[in-house]
């Protein structure tokens, strides 16, 4: 980026500056007019001066001209305008008038329109750029950026900068000229005068800035040290953990505070200094009058200046500090902006970032195959010592290659080498004809996949994170308004921003020879599997929700899958595992809420607790008259409940996991038993509605408390349909209810396929239903359309949802999917424990025969399977062949009958 | 049946008669209660032990693998406690537990019980009394075995 602020933006924003500039000067003889006809309305009209010399009529709109006296005088006559009586030139000055305010807020409104949007443009610009200057981060500056502060620089700090962009050129010139006017008129009047205001306002503009120096290297101070209070609050909450470990809260919070402190203090120098040459400031300009009517006054006694002459001087002044007021605070803004400009720039210095990204262009793009060749290689220790120094090898691609480390970092550096992912190395490798330092970027991001110790996983949902690496450059424009899309690409023009966007469809298929999405799916499924994560993907799939545009085929038959798994309850006698849902009977495995809704919420205000405030479930069963019902149950469960998890210590584990009241409303819950026990009958609103959110959560097979009986469960499915009315009447979207034939979008779809709560009181219920569903969705061939629907399970900020194989899986397959030339594995199956490990081992060797593995293993136990053995000592490499790498024989039947069963919740 | 009907069986249980009702009441509230079909299993010989079960209702056959296949040494009742020595020494199950009929248990976890043993003292001292009682009667039979 620029070094200077106004080179950056005059570069990329001259053409909108100066048109802006254009438009200020020409607004500018509108605005004097507009100044200037409150006085003709007055002079001309009111007091009739137009009508002085007896004249019935006066011209209104005459257009004349007068040649100044150096241009050799005279006057043009364009228009002599119409002749109008004393009325008819008060109304028509006035309208004239009306018209040039309309006039001058329509400039003011374009020009400030302008200025924002052009203040918005480069601030886009601007931060495309510092992100655009991120993604070059080499690996070696990136080990002291810390990332929360660079969001802060990107998202805040460049802020006033775009604010100040719309000014930077217009306001100096534009106030600049009022103020030389007002200075010249004075000149014009009296040169010593002039030459006075001149001269307070050379110290003005001297003087301050100098002041203002201090200011500078403070509000850097300030900006760095806010900078790092983001960094450290980001720190914090990474490392959370820690500190819950530790019990590191004091440390923190006096850590925070002394930020805070120092941040404070820093600000409070601000304001002092601040203020001060504000002061000073002001002083200045008002002892310029001082000297006028001193200096001024004297010469006028004096007899050497006359009496109008003074005045006008006087007046004239008066219209010089505004312009020169805000010039200076234009100047401090600029000051300051250029400040954070510079905070903004050094932190992306150059040395720190690495070459330009290439946009896209399509280099050679062959096959990463032939001899890879090692020369005079020297790799750095972690210590700074080379750990590999001047050795060779060379090995024929496609190759299955084990990096046997044996306790020497070497291997990892190798790999890491191998993958580009460290630049300072010795020597030169190459494969085939080309040096691995010089592919470009767009090869080598297709060709080569790496998988490290720590799977880098971006929130959204496991598809997102398994095609994040098939994501080069668009393939087709997504199906949009075409103005819509013209406009985005005219601003990104505007901006230097990319034309792509994120909806077009970035995944070319083509080349994976895939048909469509569907087809991508499958493979991704299939490679889950391999890995041994078709399980999770599977449960994950049974959690999630069914999209019936999405997944249509599977919409179609989950009916059909519902009512055949009802009949294989049925007929192996299991009837009694699952309560179905019924509009007509109450169903003892779910809450009384659930039985209320017969369906799911979809919005907040429906589900948990809310539900119980919510006036128009109140009202439903107010008309089905339960309320009270309800809330003498919620007294009763409130008693139990005080009584059983009385003495057991706030926050103790069994609290959260059992009781319906929290350990901190025990205490609340509790004083409304005495009052009651006392003989207050009558509970105020919010402790009604308290009480009622205990039983909408009851599930009397769970909870056993014994408090329905069978005339309130009747009462409770008669209230189902009052529910249902008064949300259908309200138009209320905020639950979808239970449709024996239809799919329930809002419900998960194991729930969708069951369509009933598994029995809470039958032994290894779970187990044995997650069974039967597994053995339905495999006879009517549902597993690969349930896995798709695991796909979309969201992974949580960097994949905190997923336990870590899972994380490991999803790194690995994120590799596999884009068939790279070259797969480098270094520790990427570490959170697997052996077994599990050495059959994903096999199924990337049975994968990697056509291509390349390095892979770095810590011992020989496995390496026999890889065509190439790699070992270090000493530094030195040495490559062996193996005679006869001897694969297990692995049938793919005995692994695709993975166990898919799980439990179902 | 209800949560009362379950502290009422719960204290039958010697381990649990000197057993505060309200501490009882926790701990059946926060079991589960099972039914067990006839010939299905509470646990097997040599599972981990995760939960201890209380019969509520119906009678259950304790059986040990031998070399000749399994053969029932006992049979358990209304109110017996089962599987409480796996969990309190943390060894996998010494014998298999099979309804002989439809059977209801109450399921107490072990996680669950192992917390309100460290919660309340009372309860742990109920349960070394139990255990101390069964020692001392092993001692007894000991003796009584080798004197005749």
């Amino acid at each position: 980026m620029e070094k200077s602020l106004f080179r950056y933006i005059w570069t990329h924003s001259k053409r909108d500056q100066l048109f802006i500039c254009f438009v200020v000067l020409l607004s500018q003889p509108f605005y004097f007019i507009s100044l200037d006809l409150p006085r003709r309305i007055v002079n001309e009209a009111i007091q009739g001066e137009a009508f002085k010399d007896g004249n019935v009529t006066a011209p209104f709109l005459q257009l004349h001209f007068d040649w100044p006296q150096w241009l050799g005088g005279g006057s043009i006559r364009l228009f002599d305008g119409f002749e109008v009586g004393r009325v008819g030139l008060l109304i028509g000055l006035s309208f004239l008038f009306l018209f040039f305010v309309v006039v001058n807020n329509g400039f003011k409104y374009w020009i400030n329109l302008a200025k924002g949007v052009l203040g918005e443009r480069m601030l886009r610009r601007m931060r495309f750029d510092l992100f655009a200057m991120v993604l070059r981060f080499t690996p070696e500056a990136l080990r002291t950026v810390k990332s929360s502060e660079t969001a802060t620089i990107i998202k805040d700090e460049v802020e006033p900068i775009g604010g100040f962009i719309g000014d930077a050129f217009i306001t100096p010139v534009l106030l600049g000229m009022q103020a030389l006017t007002a200075l010249f008129f004075i000149m014009v009047q009296n040169v010593w005068l002039g030459l006075m205001a001149l001269a307070v306002i050379a110290v003005q503009f001297t003087v301050i800035p100098r002041l203002r120096r201090e200011l500078l290297r403070l509000g850097k101070e300030r900006q760095l040290a806010s900078r790092e209070l983001a960094g450290r609050i980001g720190e914090v909450l990474d490392g959370i953990e820690v500190v819950h470990v530790h019990n590191a809260y004091a440390w923190e919070r006096a850590e925070i505070g002394s930020r805070l402190f120092a941040l404070f203090s820093i600000r409070l120098k601000i304001y002092n200094r601040k203020f001060a040459v504000k002061f000073l400031n002001n002083f200045l300009s008002q002892v310029t009058p001082f000297l006028f009517y001193a200096v001024g006054g004297y010469f006028a006694l004096r007899g050497t200046l006359d009496i109008g002459q003074l005045v006008a001087v006087i007046s004239a002044y008066r219209e010089l500090p505004p312009p020169l007021k805000e010039l200076i605070d234009w100047d401090q803004q600029r000051l300051d902006v250029q400040v954070k400009y510079e905070q903004v720039t050094q932190h992306f210095a150059e040395d720190r970032l690495g070459p330009t990204i290439e946009a896209g262009a399509d280099a050679e793009d062959e096959p990463l195959a032939g001899p890879l060749v090692a020369e005079g290689l020297g790799l750095p220790g972690p210590h700074g010592d080379m750990i590999v120094e001047n050795a060779s090898f060379s090995l024929e691609l496609p190759a299955t290659v084990a990096l046997l480390s044996n306790g020497s970092p070497a291997a990892s550096m190798l790999a890491r080498v191998l993958a580009r992912r460290v630049r300072g190395f010795a020597g030169r490798i190459s494969i085939g004809e080309r040096d691995l330092t010089q592919l470009p970027l767009s090869v080598a991001g297709r060709r080569i996949a790496y998988a490290g110790v720590d799977p880098i996983i971006f929130p959204g949902s496991i598809r997102d994170n398994l095609v994040y690496g098939l994501r080069f450059k668009p393939t087709a424009t997504a199906e949009a308004d075409k103005r819509e899309i013209a406009q985005r690409i005219a601003e990104a023009a505007r901006t230097g921003n990319p034309f792509e966007s994120i909806a077009d469809a970035w995944i070319d298929l083509t080349r994976l020879g895939l048909k469509d999405e569907q087809d991508l799916d499958r493979v991704l499924v299939g490679l889950l599997e391999q890995i041994g994560m078709g399980e999770s993907i599977y449960l994950f799939g049974l959690a999630g929700r069914i999209d019936p545009e999405r997944h249509a085929a599977l919409a179609e038959r989950l009916v059909e899958a519902r009512n055949r798994l009802r009949e294989t309850f049925k007929s192996n006698g299991m009837a009694d595992l699952v309560e179905p849902f019924d509009i007509d009977r109450y169903n003892d495995q779910a809450s009384i809420a659930e039985n209320l809704l017969f369906g799911v919420p979809v919005s907040d205000e429906f589900s948990g607790r809310n539900l119980a405030d919510n006036p128009l479930f109140r009202s439903a069963i107010d008309r089905a008259g339960l309320t009270d019902r309800l809330v003498r149950m919620g007294l009763q469960i409130a008693e139990t409940m005080t009584e059983i998890f009385q003495g057991l210590p706030p926050g103790h584990s069994l609290f959260a996991q059992f009781s319906f009241i929290g350990a901190e409303e025990l205490p609340e819950f509790q004083a409304i038993l005495r009052r009651r026990a006392r003989g207050g009958h009558d509970l105020r609103r919010e402790e009604r509605t308290r009480l009622l959110a205990l039983p909408l959560a009851y599930i009397e097979a769970r909870h056993r408390l014994g408090l329905l009986d069978d005339s309130l469960k009747e009462q409770i499915v008669e209230a189902r349909s009052f529910v249902r009315d008064t949300l259908e009447k309200a138009d209320a979207t905020g639950v979808e209810f239970y449709d024996p034939d239809g799919i329930c979008m809002a419900a998960p779809l194991r729930d969708n396929l069951l369509f009933g709560r598994v029995n809470y009181q039958v032994a290894d219920a779970r187990h044995r239903v997650a069974e039967a569903i597994a053995a339905v969705v495999r006879e009517l061939d549902l597993l690969e359309d349930v896995e798709r629907i695991g796909l979309d399970h969201e992974v949580g900020a960097a994949g905190r949802l997923l336990s870590p194989q899972e994380r490991a899986s999803v790194n690995l397959v994120r590799c596999l999917v884009k068939r790279p030339d070259i797969l480098i594995i270094d520790g990427a199956l570490a959170p697997f424990d052996e077994e599990r490990a050495g059959r994903i081992l096999q199924a990337l060797l049975e994968h990697f025969e056509q291509q390349s593995l390095f892979m770095v293993l810590s011992n020989d136990r496995q390496s026999a399977a890889f065509d190439v053995q790699m070992r270090f000592s000493d530094g030195r490499i040495v490559t062996e062949q193996t005679a006869d790498p001897h694969r297990r024989a692995h049938g793919p039947g005995a692994e695709n009958a993975q166990n898919i069963a799980g439990e179902v919740a | 049946m209800t949560l009362e009907t379950e502290v009422q069986s719960l204290r039958q249980v010697p381990m649990f008669r000197d057993v505060d009702p309200a501490r009882l009441k926790l701990l059946a509230f926060t079991s589960e209660r099972v039914q067990f079909a006839a010939g299905q299993r509470f646990f097997s010989q040599g599972d981990p032990s995760d939960a201890a079960y209380v019969l509520l209702d119906g009678r259950a056959s304790v059986l040990l693998n031998t070399p000749r296949g399994e053969i029932q040494v006992a049979e358990l009742s209304g109110n017996a406690l089962v599987g409480e020595m796996g969990i309190l020494s943390d060894t996998p199950r010494s014998a298999t537990i099979m309804a002989a009929e439809p059977t209801t248990a109450l399921r107490i976890d072990k996680r669950v019980f192992l917390e309100l043993l460290a919660q309340f003292p009372q309860m742990s001292l109920a349960v070394m009394r139990e255990l101390a009682q069964r020692l001392e009667r092993t001692n007894a039979q000991l003796v009584a075995q080798s004197s005749s």
